[in-house]
């Protein structure tokens, strides 16, 4: 069954409404949270006249940095916001939560929020390179070999602007207390996390803090972290001792649920005339967002990607007064392979060499940073198999060589590699006697096909088709499984999945023999034979439903824990390469993708749609990243200018050509007995480059600062 | 958005009755919605529209006449439209999705706010929404603003596709008010923002788009609309050009040129069909002509560029509606 085409379980109940995300929780007694923000981008609030809003219709509490709710301070560092709201009065950034009012009504609680009036004390906010308070070097990591560098020198600065993940679904979160114990619905890329944060910052225990995320409307990064509604719902509801549920509106989650950081590289390469690298020099420029902690490593995708006797990468940080700049769809690989795998295609272009001919000659058969081997790798065989399946061969070698009507046409490609691994892992299975199977874990699925991934895998081990297999996600009751992040929830939970489920036989097996009930009763365990779900032993065969009901026991179960893969020995990632063929209108100068083909070396393929589907949407991403995306600031005021779905612009599905996609699927020996090392930002991964190289090719015109609008190609 | 009252009227004459300061029609609300829901427009009245008998779309001697409650997508598809004017249909077709078509009018269509993201957000100042207030957007994020009609108080786009192609084709709008009707062409309905960029149109207090009537003109179905944007659906303008041209032995007779995009109204660019007028109808013909359209603009840090994709975006559009290869 694993890697099959499976349809996705949780299919019908999204298409048809029944999924209940956060936002669609229904508490009798509700009340609504509406969060007022800050409206200049540095500062402090010096004064804020809250009467006119606890005067108006329905309004419960308005809450300000001088009638704050007690929230305490943040304890981890973690890519979310680093301080509570409402805890001071200074400003960091434009759009930080300076109030929260509740009211009966969403509308009360809105129209409140309008009537509330904030006094600042403004100072100019920096939201633009170069920031005056650049720290330098934050972080150098360099290989240095002792071969000569070669005659050859390249070197060119890329850029990419500030993006938004804008998943459809809003921030959303719904508490409830029940004497000292939470309930919480929300948003979440994992129920831990949220569990972790609002312990540290209200101040209780964990084991007392419920929450709930079964479904999530996309979230690429932008969920991992707990934004100022998650903290304020809940603590509001505490003081109100009512429920209390709050939702960003679109613009504040632009502002202040975090955004993809501007990034700056420059890369200096070395080779010799033969196009062999000698150095790499990646000088990364990242922003910090004064609201938070994280900042992107943007050069290090330099480090693990060609062979190379030298490298260096650098990278420097740039706070400014934004919101926190967080994770999303492949932090730092996202940004770090549009630059060097657009200065490849440049180096080639100068050497005269096929960019498929210069990566090879390139190939790192070890860790370039490290030397140590791979835990498996067939980027070769992805690079082979695109080049002859795409057409590579009829490329031709000039520029500006193509020309379809009014279209002038060229091809492009690029690698793709993200990080892959396992990490620690609790999932729990459980026996019916309705001859169905539950398994559990605090997983997320933010759309990504995880929950048929759990049913894929415990149907495969226990036998049963995957209709009678039910995943249960997002409850943060259940076993501690992998958060939906970095591309390593299958690898992670689908090892724990198949032990939960090998255990639950023996558990099965141990009730079938010793039970009075049970027709085993009184066997040896060892003649007793678990298969199809139904146990056997001596000629007498009985599923597992069967029984549960005749021995009068309402279930057995057992929780499958994985351990982390500790391999100081060895390198973990995935691979891919993309081809792809771009229009540019010769006029009017529009980019648009109109072939595309990935080929990725990810480990065993779990389920062959859902996989396809990964890398179909993540090559959307990149699309968008490559072409559309990015976030204007308003430099006066700090404000996002375009932080709205009009203007901020991802694709349509008329930029969307067909996306062909390829697995080798060949399972990683090392990383699991499963062998699958993760697919979800794999895709996204090279996808700019491709574009920028297929755009350079079309038109002779070299693009590198993204995105690759029109008026760069006129 | 604010608490407003909500009225219905079943004929004109009731709906202008019920009009007073600090009213609004609401139509297919996909504009006057939109703004309430952001507070930049704050009605306490809204006056429900959708009742009127505004409704047909009839050929007349004196052209076609699309009334102002006809929906986008009805006007779009209608057969009279498409086969009199393709380039009106393409226009519509072109704008917003398929939901919002469904939804929004032909009236409320040509009333719609631009969507200078400084007009909508009520935390910027803005001449527009408050007068005396300032332009940010002249030094600020000005990628998709105007070139062409802007002034030191406003530089926003006019962001209907449909209204550059009525003013191609010379359409008028019959107003109706207290005091009566009166007949205006398009062109003039719209104000340039000058100083008083909260004036966009000449619509008096209370006074309603009835009707759309548009001339006939037999060559203008060898036309063409097109847009040019980063995203090919659901985005406004980069900017758009409706084209129809009239050539007869590789000669142009006759030819409508107007501009969307790039002027704070919708652009009529008289001087280029002037220029076009007996020359043969090919690309050097057709980009010597295009130079003119860009006469007087205004270009702003981000948005240079579309003095050089307008022209371009001409030549593209000429071609097309001439069918010359």
């Amino acid at each position: 069954m694993i890697g099959q085409p499976v349809d996705r379980v949780d299919g019908r109940i999204k298409v048809t409404g029944a999924a209940p995300y956060a936002a669609d929780t229904k508490i009798p007694g509700v009340a609504y949270g509406y969060l007022i923000t800050s409206t200049i981008g540095k500062g402090s609030v010096t004064a804020m006249d809250t009467d006119a809003a606890l005067a108006s219709p329905g309004v419960l509490a308005v809450y300000t940095p001088f009638n704050p709710l007690k929230l305490f301070a943040y304890v981890q560092e973690q890519n979310d916001e680093r301080f509570p709201p409402l805890q001071d009065r200074e400003v960091r950034f434009f759009g930080q939560a300076i109030g929260f009012v509740v009211a009966e009504t969403w509308e009360q609680a809105r129209d409140a929020a309008g009537l509330v009036t904030a006094t600042y004390q403004q100072q100019p906010p920096v939201t633009e390179f170069p920031g005056r308070t650049v720290r330098k070097f934050e972080e150098v990591e360099e290989v240095v070999g002792t071969q000569d560098l070669g005659d050859i020198t390249f070197t060119a600065s890329y850029t990419t602007p500030f993006q938004h993940h804008c998943a459809m679904e809003p921030h959303a979160t719904v508490a409830t207390w029940n004497g000292d114990h939470l309930t919480v619905y929300t948003v979440s890329q994992g129920a831990l996390l949220v569990q972790r944060r609002l312990s540290e910052t209200l101040g209780i225990d964990p084991a007392k803090i419920h929450v709930l995320s079964p479904h999530v409307g996309g979230g690429f990064g932008g969920k991992w972290g707990n934004w100022a509604q998650v903290p304020l719902a809940c603590a509001a509801a505490r003081a109100l001792g009512r429920p209390v549920k709050a939702v960003l509106t679109r613009e504040q989650v632009f502002a202040m649920a975090g955004h993809r950081p501007m990034t700056k590289q420059t890369l200096t390469m070395t080779c010799t005339a033969d196009g062999k690298l000698t150095s790499i020099v990646n000088d990364g420029v990242t922003s910090r967002g004064l609201g938070g902690n994280w900042s992107e490593s943007v050069a290090n995708w330099t480090l693990t990607t060609y062979a190379s006797p030298n490298i260096r990468v650098t990278k420097m940080i740039v706070p400014l007064n934004l919101g926190a700049a967080t994770v999303m769809r492949a932090p730092g690989e996202a940004n770090g392979s549009f630059a060097l795998e657009s200065a490849m295609d440049e180096l080639a272009g100068q050497l005269g060499i096929d960019p498929v001919e210069m990566r090879l000659r390139n190939y790192a058969t070890l860790v370039p940073n490290t030397g140590k081997p791979w835990s498996s790798k067939h980027l070769d065989e992805c690079y082979r198999i695109g080049a002859e399946e795409f057409g590579w061969a009829k490329r031709p070698k000039k520029v500006r060589a193509t020309v379809d009507g009014d279209w002038l046409v060229g091809t492009g490609m690029a690698t793709a590699t993200y990080g892959a691994g396992r990490g620690q892992a609790s999932v729990k299975v459980r026996l019916h006697p309705d001859g169905t199977a539950s398994v559990s874990g605090t997983a997320a699925d933010l759309g990504t096909g995880q929950y048929t991934v759990f049913a894929i895998l415990a149907a495969d081990e226990l036998g049963l088709p995957v209709s009678r297999v039910r995943p249960e996600l997002g409850d943060s009751t259940s076993p501690a499984a992998a958060n939906a992040g970095g591309s390593t929830s299958t690898g992670t939970n689908g090892p724990a999945v198949q032990l939960a489920a090998k255990a639950v036989q023996t558990e099965l097996i141990t009730l079938a023999v010793t039970n009075p009930r049970s027709p085993f009763h009184g066997k040896d365990p060892a003649s007793v034979v678990y298969r199809d779900g139904s146990v056997s032993s001596g000629g007498v065969t009985m599923s597992f439903g069967t029984l549960l009901t005749t021995c009068d026991v309402g279930g057995v179960e057992a929780v499958g824990t994985s351990p982390r893969l500790v391999d100081p020995e060895h390198g973990y990632r995935s691979f891919g390469a993309h081809f792809c063929e771009v229009r540019v209108h010769r006029l009017t100068g529009e980019p648009r993708v109109t072939r595309w083909l990935s080929v990725c070396d990810a480990g065993t393929i779990v389920n062959a749609k859902a996989a396809r589907s990964q890398i179909q949407g993540a090559v959307v991403m990149g699309i968008g990243q490559a072409l559309l995306e990015a976030t204007e600031v308003d430099h006066a005021t700090g404000r996002f200018a375009n932080a709205n779905l009009a203007s901020y612009l991802v694709p349509v599905h008329a930029d969307i050509p067909k996306i062909d996609v390829r697995f080798l699927d060949r399972p990683d020996p090392l990383v699991s007995g499963l062998g699958a090392k993760g697919i979800g930002e794999l895709g996204i991964v090279g996808v700019a480059g491709a574009i920028a190289n297929a755009v350079h090719h079309a038109t002779g015109v070299r693009v590198r600062d993204l995105p690759i609008t029109l008026d760069k190609l006129l | 958005m604010r608490a407003f009252d909500y009225a219905t009227a079943s004929t004109v004459d009731d709906a202008l009755k019920l009009a007073r300061p600090g009213s609004a029609f609401l139509a297919g609300g996909t504009t006057l919605v939109d703004l309430m829901k952001l507070d930049v427009l704050t009605p306490d009245r809204v006056i429900d529209v959708n009742s009127l008998p505004l409704k047909g779309i009839r050929l007349h001697a004196g052209g076609l006449r699309i009334g102002a409650l006809e929906r986008m997508s009805d006007v779009a598809a209608h057969p009279v439209v498409r086969a009199v004017h393709p380039m009106i249909s393409k226009a519509l077709l072109l704008s917003a999705s398929g939901q919002l078509r469904n939804m929004a009018s032909i009236g409320g269509n040509l009333m719609q706010r631009t969507r200078c993201d400084y007009f909508r957000d009520v935390t910027s100042a803005c001449n527009k929404r408050r007068p005396g207030s300032g332009c940010p957007a002249l030094t600020g994020v000005n990628r998709g603003h105007a070139i062409l009609g802007t002034s030191d108080s406003c530089v926003a786009t006019h962001a209907s596709d449909v209204a550059v192609a009525f003013v191609a084709l010379g359409a008028q709008v019959v107003l109706r008010g207290k005091d009566g009707g009166r007949t205006v062409a398009l062109e003039d309905f719209y104000l340039l923002p000058g100083s008083t960029p909260d004036r966009e149109n000449v619509l008096g207090p209370g006074e309603l788009i009835a009707e759309v009537v548009v001339p006939v003109l037999p060559w203008a179905r060898h036309s063409t609309y097109l847009k040019i944007r980063d995203r090919q659906s659901y985005e406004f303008a980069l900017t758009s050009v409706a084209a129809a041209v009239d050539v007869k032995r590789g000669v142009v007779q006759d030819v409508r040129l107007a501009a969307g995009g790039v002027g704070t109204k919708p652009w009529r660019l008289r001087a280029v069909e002037e220029a076009l007028k007996g020359g043969v109808a090919v690309e050097r013909t057709f980009a010597d002509a295009a130079e003119s359209a860009v006469d007087g603009a205004r270009p702003l840090a981000h948005n240079a560029f579309k003095t050089s994709l307008l022209k371009r975006s001409i030549v593209r559009a000429l071609l097309d509606a001439a069918g010359v290869r």
